[in-house]
Order: structure tokens, then sequence, then C-alpha cells
């Protein structure tokens, strides 16, 4: 039940900055999502907040308090590693348990609250099993009990789902976004590249690149109102379709040869980067076409189909299509869903 | 193609074989059979005298302080250098100036013979020039000095000191790599959960290092059963044999004495010994592998 506020906050290795300057404010009970590349920086940042890695500059303010420079233990947060860190030679009780019996807290309270915690997440049969013994949807569990046991304010998660399956990931998202309702206030800061993961499980999202922050804002917010090319380029898959274009005096935007003009005005004149995403292009009827494009090639996935143009251009329809690769077709472009992005 | 591999398999197999069947198994055999017979190691003619030779240990006073010797040797030998070397790799596994100089320094012992090892603790133990008993000299006086390697007191721990010396190098390079394979996040998990230095050694290090323990125990079980030559080159089992190990006394008893059935007699139970404490080591190694994978 903590809020989190990171003020100018700068990481070096050596010569190498990275992370620039970052500010951000996360609510007290908030499921803030960190998301970006590999390398981009999201990790550190996580690292920086759980006191494994100190800052070059800048403080970082936990519940109001100050803890740059206070050790990981007393900074009240717990932390689930992609790896899960389970310790091999302790079993499931002795795991999560771990924290408390550091803290010489009393045997039978220990294994009270061990096994409070393991029926919570549904793993009271595994407790005197070894890590080795369990699945990865199992491990998670128990990393997350390690967690929830020694009720801190923060929760941090390092990219947890990155191991399993994508069915077990599909369950364990769900099952995270539930611990979230269930832990209620607990504030939850969360670190993955996987955008879908971070559009189901976040409040808010910030996006990260290159040790800056780029965007933060609620899911729907990123996806339709990104604030640049690398914004609307991460959220969502298709990703977004980018085009060279030009927007003249009157607000009207041209790109792949046809003339469009927005149902939303558009400040920017002159040369931009046009973007649409896939679900706001579809298939033209006879003599509505805003442009033509020939269809490279075709992907079924069942409850939607994907096709890929060679303009480039990706167009997703919540249907099948009767057109072959080779043919060339029409594409009509939604006037309330074109994104201008400057250069 | 599967035919031609075998073929050659068993072409370059044929020589190492051969050797390894001339220099250890023949001789391994030999020295069973010979340990029902009254060899003097020159006489073509012996007599095959059944357990005679076996009946003999049990009566042989000098056989069971070999016994008590070897059990103190091989106790030291395994504990000395196992608990310095991880001590050392704990200390010398930090980002600290001149780790490096520190590692290779303690290292350099290995590299030498254990012959060249004995010759120096000789050297240093020595009661007159010695440079052990200059030091205590020095600082304590002369009534405190010790004739390390001439009294049965001291004899057999002197020489325990020198093969840990030599020894440790090898255990703390093991640790260290053992060090390196743990993986940080289980050490961060340690920082998060508030774990003290001690705590975090204790209740994380030293058990994720098992495996690694298992590797220096086995290495300092052979090697100190091995361990003849360090003994024979700074006190041949004396003075008054408080220094005999299993090992010294089968020489004593094969090549001074020309006793060769006796003596492959004592060599059958210290292969015995060994047998048992490398199955041993092998279920535990087992155990430990379920456990780390």
């Amino acid at each position: 039940m903590a809020r989190v506020t990171l003020e100018n906050i700068r990481k070096s290795f050596g010569n190498v900055e990275v992370i620039r300057d970052v500010s951000l404010d996360i609510d007290r009970g908030e499921f803030m999502v960190f998301v970006g590349p590999s390398g981009c920086g999201k990790s550190t940042m996580l690292r920086l907040i759980s006191g494994l890695e100190d800052v070059t500059g800048g403080t970082i303010r936990i519940g109001g308090r100050d803890v740059t420079g206070v050790a990981p233990s007393r900074r009240r947060l717990a932390m689930v590693f992609q790896s899960y860190a389970l310790f091999p030679h302790l079993d499931v009780a002795g795991n999560i348990g771990f924290g408390l019996s550091l803290a010489r807290t009393p045997a039978g309270e220990i294994e009270r609250r061990v096994r409070d915690v393991a029926e919570r997440l549904g793993i009271a049969d595994l407790l005197t099993r070894m890590p080795r013994q369990l699945s990865g949807g199992e491990r998670q569990r128990v990393a997350i009990g390690r967690a929830i046991i020694r009720d801190p304010e923060v929760f941090l998660f390092d990219e947890p789902l990155s191991n399993l399956d994508a069915a077990l990931r599909v369950r364990m998202r769900l099952e995270i976004a539930r611990l979230h309702k269930a832990l209620d206030g607990v504030t939850m800061i969360y670190v993955t590249h996987d955008q879908t993961e971070a559009m189901t499980l976040a409040d808010r999202i910030a996006v990260i690149n290159q040790g800056r922050i780029e965007q933060v804002g609620s899911p729907m917010e990123l996806y339709h109102h990104p604030a640049n090319t690398f914004v609307a380029g991460f959220i969502g898959a298709p990703a977004m379709n980018f085009l060279d274009g030009n927007v003249d005096d009157t607000g009207a935007v041209t790109f792949a040869g046809t003339t469009i003009m927005p149902a939303q005005p558009v400040s920017h004149r002159g040369s931009a980067t046009i973007g649409v995403r896939p679900e706001s292009l579809r298939l033209a009827s006879t003599g509505e076409a805003d442009f033509v494009a020939r269809l490279d090639h075709i992907e079924p996935l069942g409850a939607e189909t994907l096709l890929h143009f060679d303009t480039p251009l990706t167009v997703r329809l919540n249907e099948e299509v009767p057109a072959s690769e080779g043919d060339t077709l029409g594409l009509v472009v939604d006037r309330t869903r074109i994104h201008v992005f400057p250069p | 193609m599967e035919r031609e591999n075998r073929f050659w398999r068993v072409v370059l197999l044929f020589l190492p074989l051969s050797v390894f069947a001339v220099f250890v198994v023949w001789p391994l055999f030999s020295s069973f059979w010979y340990s029902f017979t009254d060899w003097n190691g020159f006489d073509p003619n012996y007599a095959f005298v059944g357990l005679d030779n076996y009946a003999r240990i049990w009566t042989d006073r000098l056989f069971f302080g070999a016994i008590i010797n070897t059990a103190l040797w091989m106790a030291a030998a395994i504990l000395l250098p196992t608990l310095l070397g991880l001590a050392l790799a704990l200390l010398l596994d930090r980002q600290l100036r001149g780790a490096r100089i520190f590692k290779t320094i303690f290292y350099l012992p290995i590299c030498l013979s254990a012959i060249v090892v004995g010759q120096i603790w000789t050297w240093i133990y020595q009661p007159d020039w010695g440079l052990l008993n200059a030091i205590i000299s020095f600082v304590a006086g002369e009534p405190f000095t010790h004739a390390w390697l001439a009294r049965p007191g001291s004899a057999l721990w002197s020489v325990i000191v020198a093969w840990s010396w030599q020894q440790t190098g090898l255990s703390m390079v093991i640790y260290l790599a053992g060090l390196t394979a743990i993986p940080s996040d289980l050490l961060e998990v340690c920082d998060i959960e508030g774990a003290s230095p001690w705590q975090r050694i204790r209740r994380v290090v030293v058990p994720l290092l098992i495996p690694s323990t298992i590797v220096v125990i086995a290495l300092s079980v052979i090697n100190s059963l091995k361990g003849f030559d360090i003994l024979y080159i700074m006190t041949g089992g004396g003075p008054f044999h408080s220094s005999d190990t299993l090992a010294m006394h089968m020489y004593n008893e094969s090549f001074k004495k020309y006793l060769m059935g006796y003596g492959s007699a004592i060599s059958v139970v210290l292969f015995l010994i060994a047998l048992v404490i490398i199955g041993f080591y092998f279920r535990q190694l087992k155990r430990i592998d379920e456990i780390y994978g």
C-alpha cells in the first residue's frame, strides 16, 4: 500500500548510461507495467527500485520515504524473478518460509503462515516437494508465495512468465491479475517485453526505450493515442502500419497515393509518418477504395485473417477472405483511426 | 561405416588399454594372489599360505597404529584443505584489489611435486636453522623451538600442515568455480529477504556449494590415500612409526623387510577401505545429483 516515486533517476555502468533521467509516479495499489524491447533498461529500472542496483543519480521514494540508499530488505518490497530463483536445496515450505526463518520467526508461526499462503496459491499439497520436482507453473507459484508471505507494500515482477510455455503463460497471467485484486491495495510493478502481457495486466503502462520513458498511460490510451512511432509500433500486434506521407494546409493527409481528411483535426503540417493499425483498414467494395495494393500473403488465424500487402501493409479482418495471393485489392482507411507522427 | 568406426575404436583403444591392463589391472590381481602366499619378492619358489597373512594383520601392533594414523591423516587431509579452500574462495570471490594475485599465489603449490613440497617443508621444520624455529625463537625465545619432524607427537601433524599447504589451492580453485556457478538471483533473494552475511553463507552459499564440496572431498580422499611420497620424504613413517600410514607400512613390509605376501595383504585391506569410501561417495553423489540436477 505504497506509492512509488522515481525522481530524475539515472544509472550508468561505466561510461554507458542505461537509465536517463527517468521520473515516474506509481500510485498505491496500481499495477504498473514497464514494457520495452530487450536491453531498453526496464529490468534495470526494477532493480533500481528494489535496491539490487544503486542509482547513479536521482531519488527513489516508497510510501513517501526516501529509500535511495536503503538496503533492499528495508524497502518493504518483494520480488519475483524471471528464473523463479528457488533454492534447490530447500523444499517448497523452506522456500516460501525462507525470509521468515531468516528473521528467526518461531517455527510454529512459519508453518502456519506458509500453509496459509500455500492454500491461497493452491500448492498446499506440494509443501514437501523439492523445486526440481515441480512444473514451471508450480515453481512460479512458489516464487509468488515467497513474495506474498513477507506481506510487502510493493511487488516487483521481473519477466515472471518468460520461461513458461504459451498456454501456461495465459493461465498464469490471469492468476497474477487475480492476485492483484486479492491483495487489495498492493502496488505491483511488472517488467515484460511482451506487449500482450502489458495490455492485459496493467492499470498503466510505461513504454521504455533506450533508458527513457517514451510514454506512460493506460493500455487503451497507449493503443489509441501513441505519442510517437516507437510506442505505436511496440503496442499492438500485429504492429501498426507506417507509411511516408504529408499533411497539407487544410489538414488532409496524403499517403499511399491517396488523400484523406481524418475525422480528428491534425495540428501538424508538412511531411509526416502516417500510422494505420491493421484493423483500421478493410477491403473496399466497388468504387470506394482509397487505394489499391497487391496481396502478398494470407495468414488465416481462425478467428481472424491477416493480409500482408506489398505496400507494405498488414490488414486484420475478422472474416475469411475470398481472395488469393497476387490479387490486387482495394482498401479503405477508417478516418477516425489515422495517426500522424511528425518526423 | 559403423563397422569401420568400430574397427578404429578398437585400434585406437588397444594401446592405452594394454598399458592400463599391464600396469594397473595385472598388478591389482597379482596383489590379491600374492596376499595368499609367502613370496619375498625375489624367490620364484613360494608357497600358498591361505589366509595366514590376513590373520597376521590382527596381531600386528604396527598395522593398527598405521590404521589410526591413516584415519587421522585422511580426516585432516580432507578437512583442512576443504575448510581452508572454502574460506579462501569466499574471501577472494569478491572484487577485492589484488585478489587475482592471491589466487595465483595460493594455487601455485599444487603445481609442485610432493617431493619438492616435502623438501621445502623439511627445511622449514629443520630444528637448528629452519624458518619456523627461527620465527618462534625470534618471537617467543629459543626454549619454545621444537624438533617438529623428530618428535612422535608432532611428526604426523607437521606433515599434515605441509600437505594442506599444497592441497588448499586446489580446493580453493574448485570452490571459486562453484561460487561462479551460483545463480546471482539466488544471492539477490538473500538481499531482498534481509539475510546477514553469515546467514547468506550458511543458509545459501555453503548448501549450494555441496556439488563442489563433493568434488573437493573426493579429490582429497583420493590424494590422501595416494599420499605416500610426502610422508616418505619428510618422515619415512618415523620417528618410531609415529607417522606410519597404511601405505607407508605396506611399503616398509614389502620393500624393506621383503615380506611381499604380507605387504600385498595390507595393500588389499587398503584397497577395500578405498572401495568402501568410494562406494559411499558415489551414493552421496547420486543423492546430490537428485537435488541439484
